[in-house]
């Protein structure tokens, strides 16, 4: 392969089980054949120089004044933006985080990146596996096809979960039976019962993996995305 | 690599991205003694798994009524029994976790609809858990696909209209604008319009007809006995060609008319698409 410069990648942690930054860290090595990468793991970070990927994990707590400045610096210093991981895209199980809790009692609202900053690309998964950071950024270079347009959808929905799939896809009557979610569910909250899925609601940790992996609900983010995108351009609406 | 080009899908490529399209035939004796047409999928399954490519082969099987349930085929012998009732009425999602989580399965190759094909794909190239067993699958292929029905609605038109019983449907195949109802006593042929009433209403927003995302995309000729085979990597391509080297499929590119019936079809699906999404948005 011809030698190319290499893109910049700030790994950022907001927060959060840990699980997506150690996800991250398995490919480091990966990783660093393709980006430079500039993460707390491997030094101090400087979020005040560009970047050309910053990848943000963990969810953002609206009651951190620092947390949301560092976002909004990091986006603003960053080409593109990405969500990874459950709770920084979807919502992800720290949506039942009430606050109240030591050691900081005063964080009760945590909220996916996309609620405060614009985001690139949205990626559900908790964690995701640790190729998937690989795969997309060279998605992202070769930029184009479905999936991309699906993670770049994602980034419209700050909520994505088992309920979802339920109200827009199988409720709606355009379940096809194809078994995707059940297949995706790490926490087994779907069951095939006569050839739909039905939803246990106390299992569903709101992960989103099931609605992008759905072909029904994939293909309406992707149409949905494309109008908003539309309507936007209208409005120059921009967060 | 499988699955590393673009995939776009829309009129100005309703068959999706491909390397080659071919005509191909069964030369195997065993799948020719089945009177079954074309039978390229199962000839090339079988290569697979004689040379030693795979260990395994996950189709569907028929079940009750018109349900479909995985079926882990590991010899020849279970390949060729699973052909013998080989089922794309409805996707098929039983025992499918079982079977693709099962300790024996390695490296399997996964035979599906497209919309199946997609999912895999994208568990493939894009892993959101660690236990995505994509590792396993060494290749997808993909049935075309028209649509898939409602079973109960469907069974219950068979019966009223042409007093058919559920278990005495053998098998149900679209030829050209036919559907072809394969039962115990014979076969029936309807128009597609009459069925498509009872086709599922995901299935009206789907707009791949022949599985974009499947390394093999596979289907009945619509000009002739022989199967249509897309190939859409490298990969997918050398195990074609492979497969005729050795004798076990005979192979030839589609021709101008064959081609343009499948892109007409792909095209109509995603129009239709089209046209039932503007309506669900
Ligand atoms: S149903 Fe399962 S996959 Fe879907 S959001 Fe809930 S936990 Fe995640
Ligand atoms: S993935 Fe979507 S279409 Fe497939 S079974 Fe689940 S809800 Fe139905
Ligand atoms: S029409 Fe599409 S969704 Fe329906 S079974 Fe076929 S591939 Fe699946």
């Amino acid at each position: 392969m011809a030698q190319e410069e290499k893109p910049d990648i700030l790994v950022y942690d907001l927060g959060g089980c840990e699980g997506c930054p150690l996800s991250i860290l398995r490919v480091y090595p990966q990783l660093s054949r393709i980006a430079n990468v500039y993460s707390r793991c491997l030094g101090p970070v400087d979020l005040n120089r560009e970047y050309d990927y910053a990848v943000i994990t963990g969810p953002i707590c609206l009651n951190s004044v620092e947390h949301v400045e560092n976002l909004k610096k990091i986006r603003k210093k960053s080409k593109i933006v990405i969500a990874y991981g459950s709770c920084a895209s979807v919502g992800g199980i720290i949506l039942y985080a009430r606050g109240g809790q030591e050691p900081r009692p005063e964080h009760r609202i945590y909220a996916p990146i996309s609620r405060v900053v614009k985001v690139d690309y949205s990626i559900p998964g908790c964690p995701p596996a640790p190729q998937m950071l690989i795969s997309l950024i060279n998605c992202i270079k070769r930029g184009k096809g479905y999936f991309l347009d699906l993670f770049r959808a994602v980034s419209y929905f700050p909520k994505l979960s088992g309920f979802d799939l339920m109200d827009e896809v199988v409720l709606n009557g355009l379940c096809v039976g194809c078994g995707a979610c059940i297949l995706s569910c790490p926490t087994n909250a779907l069951q095939m019962i006569e050839n739909r899925p039905d939803l246990i609601p106390e299992k569903c940790i709101r992960c989103g993996t099931c609605t992008v992996r759905c072909p029904r609900f994939s293909q309406l983010l992707i149409r949905r995305s494309k109008l908003f995108e539309k309507s936007r351009l209208l409005t120059s609406f921009e967060r | 690599m499988a699955g590393v080009q673009p995939i776009v899908l829309d009129v100005e490529h309703p068959i999706g991205t491909y390397v080659n399209i071919y005509e191909a035939r069964a030369l195997d004796p065993r799948i020719a003694s089945m009177r079954r047409k074309g039978g390229a999928v199962t000839a090339i399954l079988l290569y697979l798994l004689e040379k030693g490519i795979i260990d395994s082969v996950i189709v569907a099987r028929k079940k009750k009524g018109l349900k479909g349930e995985a079926f882990l085929a590991k010899t020849p012998e279970e390949v060729l029994q699973a052909a013998g009732s080989k089922w794309s009425i409805v996707p098929y999602t039983l025992g499918l976790k079982e079977k693709l989580l099962s300790p024996d399965v390695r490296k399997t190759a996964f035979v599906g609809l497209p919309c199946q094909a997609q999912f895999l794909r994208q568990m493939k190239m894009f892993p959101l858990m660690e236990s995505d067993f994509s590792r396993k699958i060494y290749l997808i292929i993909s049935l075309f696909c028209m649509g898939t029905f409602a079973v109960e609605s469907f069974l219950n038109y068979m019966h009223r209209s042409y007093r058919l019983q559920p278990e005495d449907i053998v098998n149900i195949e679209v030829v050209k604008d036919k559907l072809l109802i394969i039962h115990r006593s014979g076969e029936l042929e309807i128009d597609i319009s009459e069925a498509l009433p009872y086709l599922q209403h995901g299935c009206l927003t789907c707009p791949d007809y022949t599985g974009v995302f499947a390394d093999i995309s596979a289907g009945r000729s619509p000009e002739s006995d022989y199967t249509v085979l897309i190939t859409r990597n490298k990969l997918a391509d050398k195990i074609v060609k492979d497969a005729a080297g050795e004798g076990y499929i005979e192979l030839h590119e589609a021709s101008v008319k064959t081609m343009d019936a499948i892109l007409e079809k792909g095209r109509e699906k995603v129009f239709r698409s089209y046209k039932y999404l503007s309506a669900v948005l």
